[in-house]
């Protein structure tokens, strides 16, 4: 049986999406068997980050109402063999699911593949209330903002009465230089309010919004911050101790000058 | 046949009270007599909940009664403490316990109780905590707390760290100041010549 994580955040356009996609390329990179669904019905986005938009032909509500098989659904990944995506349907709305059409999806799912990741819509209503029923574990998204910690608290709040206990935070988006100023929440303020395992911190990197926007998860690129922010997530989700990445400045000309010659 | 399945409704849906001085599987059976006796009564998908401070039940006993209700289409669900129902009986107030609750309080959850309130945990912005009585919390208050709200004038309202967002006690409504110094030591708030004043505990 395969692990079922489910990626939620409360508030939306923290990066839910992206990070899917990239923990799910990460894993796949790593030869694992994974398949990715996309939870958010009505306003599906994450078959357009991964880059398979034309080849969807049925989605999530098709196998849940029978007009498919589940097989016939999934929709291999054009880079990585391993890497499978079961897309939302766009015509339809989160009501078009229940929680135990999904809790059963999920089994089945967990019986071929080894990670099963379900991309949560924004929001705590049944949307929120399908992605996390048949999930076994969840990971939290926030910013460095205080409305996405606070919704992300609501969250955690949600998940705790509905017995899903232990989740794990990853804070996306976070500007060195600003933090360096004091302008930005610390990671250690974010901590002490949400109080759960930090599974890893995400720098705010221009190479994401190209590689969204190009289809292809910037986990890949092998130069890009946030790609390595994503994998030594992926190997911290696999038992693998790594410690967290030093959030550095990105230092200007003149500092850098001023360490080459020691001063 | 005595009674010793009880239901209410409560918030949720319904709530159902069991009484603890009897065998679990008596409770079983005179459980399934009255739900078959009202089959049309109980509308499928209904959510039941068993307060834990009327019966603690094991995991078996819980997997016995999700079976059961299940059959009637009913969904079982452990109350969460949080939910207390306030009893009308005002006049117990002296002689209730203290609520004990062992956890930190997150955004969007509340502890209503008619009587004082001792919370092991953080109270977190969005979270609220009204009681007739005291409210002690022994981690940091970032929520909103309402000591005394039946009336109580002498309720007090004491944390590790108090950072509310707004304190309330009986009628009185404070508001914390707009840039708020972060207090490293505890303190009690109460009402003092029709004032909430803030104080520093002397341990």
């Amino acid at each position: 049986m395969g692990d079922v994580i489910v990626i939620t955040s409360g508030k939306g356009g923290v990066g839910k999406t992206t990070t899917t996609a990239n923990i799910g390329t990460g894993f796949a990179l790593m030869g694992k068997k994974v398949v990715l669904i996309d939870a958010d019905i009505g306003l599906r986005n994450l078959d357009v980050v991964m880059g398979l938009e034309n080849r969807i032909v049925y989605d999530l509500v098709d196998v849940v109402e029978g007009n498919c098989r589940l097989k016939q659904a999934l929709i291999r990944d054009k880079r990585y063999d391993s890497l499978y995506l079961l897309p939302a349907a766009q015509t339809r709305d989160k009501n078009a699911v229940n929680p135990e059409q999904m809790k059963q999806l999920c089994t089945e799912l967990a019986q071929d593949f080894d990670i099963v990741i379900i991309d949560c819509p924004a929001g705590i209503e049944q949307g929120f209330k399908n992605a996390i029923s048949g999930a076994s574990q969840a990971i939290i998204v926030t910013t460095p903002e205080v409305s996405a910690v606070r919704d992300a608290d609501r969250i955690i709040g949600l998940l705790e009465s509905e017995g899903k206990h232990n989740p794990k935070l990853i804070i996306n988006r976070i500007r060195p230089n600003m933090v360096k100023k004091g302008d930005m929440m610390d990671i250690d303020d974010i901590i002490e309010i949400l109080a759960i395992d930090l599974l890893g911190i995400i720098p705010d990197d221009d190479y994401i919004i190209i590689s969204t926007n190009r289809g292809e998860p910037a986990v890949a690129n092998p130069v890009s911050a946030a790609s390595t922010a994503y994998k030594n997530i992926v190997r911290r989700l696999t038992g693998e101790n790594v410690p967290l990445m030093k959030i550095e400045a990105n230092d200007g000309f003149f500092s850098r000058l001023k360490k080459v010659f020691n001063f | 046949m005595r009674q010793y399945v009880r239901f209410k409704g409560s918030r949720n849906g319904l709530q159902l009270v069991l009484d603890d001085s009897v065998d679990f599987t008596v409770i079983l059976e005179n459980l399934k007599t009255k739900l078959e006796s009202a089959v049309v009564f109980f509308t499928e998908g209904t959510i039941v909940e068993v307060p834990a401070k009327a019966r603690v039940l094991t995991t078996e006993q819980q997997e016995d009664l999700t079976k059961l209700l299940a059959v009637y289409g009913l969904i079982f669900c452990e109350a969460v403490e949080e939910q207390q129902v306030i009893e009308e009986n005002k006049a117990e107030t002296e002689e209730l316990q203290p609520l004990f609750v062992a956890k930190t309080l997150r955004s969007g959850q509340e502890v209503v109780y008619i009587g004082s309130v001792v919370i092991d945990g953080d109270v977190n912005p969005g979270a609220e905590v009204i009681a007739g009585g005291d409210i002690i919390i022994r981690g940091t208050c970032r929520g909103v707390v309402h000591a005394g709200a039946y009336g109580n004038m002498e309720a007090t309202i004491t944390a590790n760290r108090l950072l509310a967002s707004q304190i309330r006690i009986a009628n009185l409504i404070a508001r914390a100041p707009d840039n708020l110094d972060q207090p490293e030591y505890p303190e009690i708030a109460r009402i003092q010549d029709g004032n909430v004043i803030i104080q520093t505990v002397e341990i």
